[in-house]
């Protein structure tokens, strides 16, 4: 038990080694005089290798995408079943067949409850 | 695996897929109601048809035994008395019926699941999948009140989720093993206090459970919550949500940690003295019935609890049963008699649309049957014979002072006497104030019908105790 807790510690050191180097190198370089301070308009902006934004970052969305959304996430998730279901189909067989079918028709029932609420339709 | 086993389950899961279906493809939404009631018969046929079996499957993770086929049996008559009771209440949600009863077959479902795992993972996903069905049943109606009461009920179960899921991490960091039985094999010896991690795993697990069921200091979200819920719900919460809290306990507590029964046993005992004397003393103060109900529910859990305190010992010279097949017994009478009032109670809210106690007055004139049946009922919350209620009290008393906790039963009869004065003032209220109207309560027969299962089921049980008592000894009997 211990020993697992061990490696739990290496890990947590070495993550505060890097967090701690990787913030306190550049002001150490900087304060040795090691690299030059040489600042320009494009290396100081938010993204020097990106787009500038436009406007402000509170954008209002349309709430409909909430439903896109939540179709989105279901669908999402079957697809993340589906990749190892279908790696693993030869050795399931007909009995993994047919619990994916299960799981299928439950998710679609999920889908015509959407349809016929009139999720789908942008009015 | 045996997916025979697992047959009520999957039935009922089919059934509220069944209804969503029916829903969005025909016009008479009353058929709903009839469908979801009717299709009960076949979980609780598999049920009946698989007692006797003592299996376990999916590695161990379920298991089926008397005791979770008797809470199974039990979950599905108390959602077909709650969907009965619903009837009368639908109107507030016509458009969403369909959803309504889906969730509430599917929060079964989730309690059916919590009384039949025996692994730690399992019983966290069956207490998540009746929270969420609950949460949104919580919220069902459309008024700020009910909103609150679904959000407050989401967070603060979402806060008890996480403290649970926190409690079982420190008990499978200390056994490495999920499952009950080999945590029980895994505990290491010199009791609690010499294992201070173990001893913090606990309680986490008592605050965890401690929700579900509203044991005091956690059941801040009770009276909220009950009062904005829809009444049907607010029935199926205080009687269904706690019964499945009260079979996940007796189920992790005696067969993962019964080597402890010891130190849980004082812990339980404590919480319970807290729970029932503050659930009394706040009702006595309550004008709303829905809210006084709910601390009525709270002191309920209390004395639930003695049941837990009281751990089973093979004492051949004991007075009376064991600590666990009294709580199974008190639960089914509880559950009974709580339904029965809560019913009562839709019927007339329904047609004066108010919850406080003042305007009950003179109800006994307008509505002679309905006021019998909530008089009877409050009888039998207050254990008074001939109802279950008295006979249950007997019983888990009986179970304590043979476990020598005498301190305790003298709490609880005090606390009953408290509990006299709150329960008859609303009887005083109906039957001596003076009507408010004329006007009759009018209510449907599947109403009347569940009212009339629910009176008749608690005068039954204060009649004739024996036969459920023996079934609980039996459903008890799995546990060492």
């Amino acid at each position: 038990m211990l020993e697992n807790f061990g490696y739990i510690g290496i890990f947590l050191i070495a993550a505060l080694g890097f967090a701690i180097s990787t913030i306190t190198l550049p002001i150490l370089l900087r304060r040795f005089h090691i690299v030059p301070k040489k600042p320009n308009p494009v290396k100081s902006s938010t993204y020097e290798c990106g787009m500038d934004t436009v406007g402000k970052s509170r954008v209002q969305f349309n709430f409909r995408y909430y439903f896109y959304a939540l179709l989105f996430v279901v669908f999402d998730i079957q697809v993340v079943f589906l990749y190892p279901w279908a790696v693993a189909l030869g050795e399931l067989k007909l009995f993994g067949f047919l619990e994916m079918l299960a799981f299928f028709s439950i998710l679609i029932v999920g889908f015509l409850y959407a349809w016929r609420k009139g999720v789908l339709e942008w009015k | 695996m045996n997916l025979y086993l697992l047959a009520p389950e999957i039935s009922l899961c089919a059934l509220a897929i069944v209804v969503i279906l029916l829903d969005l493809f025909i016009g008479r939404k009353w058929i709903l109601g009839v469908v979801a009631v009717a299709g009960l018969i076949v979980p609780a046929a598999f049920t009946l048809a698989l007692w006797g079996v003592n299996e376990t499957s999916f590695n161990g993770m379920l298991v089926v035994d008397q005791f979770s086929l008797f809470f199974k049996l039990f979950f599905l008559v108390i959602a077909a008395l709650v969907i009965l009771s619903s009837t009368d209440y639908s109107f507030k949600f016509s458009a969403f019926r369909g959803e309504y009863y889906a969730l509430v077959l599917l929060s079964a479902m989730g309690m059916m699941l919590m009384a039949s795992t025996r692994e730690l993972i399992s019983i966290y996903i069956a207490v998540e999948l009746t929270g969420i069905s609950l949460y949104v049943l919580a919220g069902f109606l459309k008024d700020p009140k009910s909103s609150e009461a679904g959000l407050k009920y989401l967070l603060l179960g979402a806060v008890a989720s996480a403290v649970l899921l926190y409690g079982m991490a420190m008990v499978f960091g200390l056994s490495g093993t999920t499952h009950l039985n080999e945590i029980a094999a895994s505990i290491p010896a010199g009791g609690l206090l010499a294992n201070p991690a173990l001893l913090m795993g606990i309680v986490l697990l008592v605050a965890g459970f401690g929700f579900k069921i509203a044991a005091v200091p956690f059941q801040m979200w009770v009276p909220d919550v009950y009062e904005g819920a829809p009444t049907p719900i607010t029935a199926y919460l205080s009687v269904a949500s706690k019964a499945a809290g009260f079979a996940v306990i007796l189920r992790v507590f005696y067969e993962a940690l019964g080597p402890l029964s010891l130190d849980w046993g004082i812990i339980f005992a404590v919480l319970a003295a807290i729970t029932m004397t503050l659930g009394n003393v706040v009702a006595i103060a309550q004008t709303n019935i829905k809210r006084m109900l709910a601390y009525s529910s709270i002191a309920h859990a209390g004395y639930l609890m003695m049941g837990l305190a009281a751990v089973s010992t093979l004492d051949p010279g004991a007075l009376g049963p064991s600590g666990p097949g009294a709580l199974v017994f008190f639960l089914a009478a509880y559950a009974l008699t709580n339904l029965g009032a809560f019913i009562a109670i839709i019927a007339i809210s329904n047609k004066i649309d108010s919850d406080e106690i003042s305007d009950y007055s003179g109800m006994a004139r307008r509505a002679p049957i309905l006021s019998l049946a909530l008089l009877f009922c409050l009888i039998s919350l207050i254990g008074i014979p001939p109802t279950a209620g008295f006979i249950a009290k007997i019983y888990i008393f009986t179970a304590a002072v043979d476990y020598g906790l005498i301190w305790l039963v003298i709490i609880a009869v005090i606390n009953t006497v408290i509990s006299a004065y709150y329960y008859l003032r609303v009887a005083r209220v109906m039957y001596l104030g003076t009507p408010l109207s004329e006007e009759r309560v009018p209510s449907s027969w599947a109403l009347r019908a569940a009212l009339a299962f629910a009176c008749l089921g608690v005068l039954f049980l204060g009649l004739y105790p024996w036969a459920l008592l023996r079934i609980a000894e039996t459903a008890v009997s799995i546990f060492p």
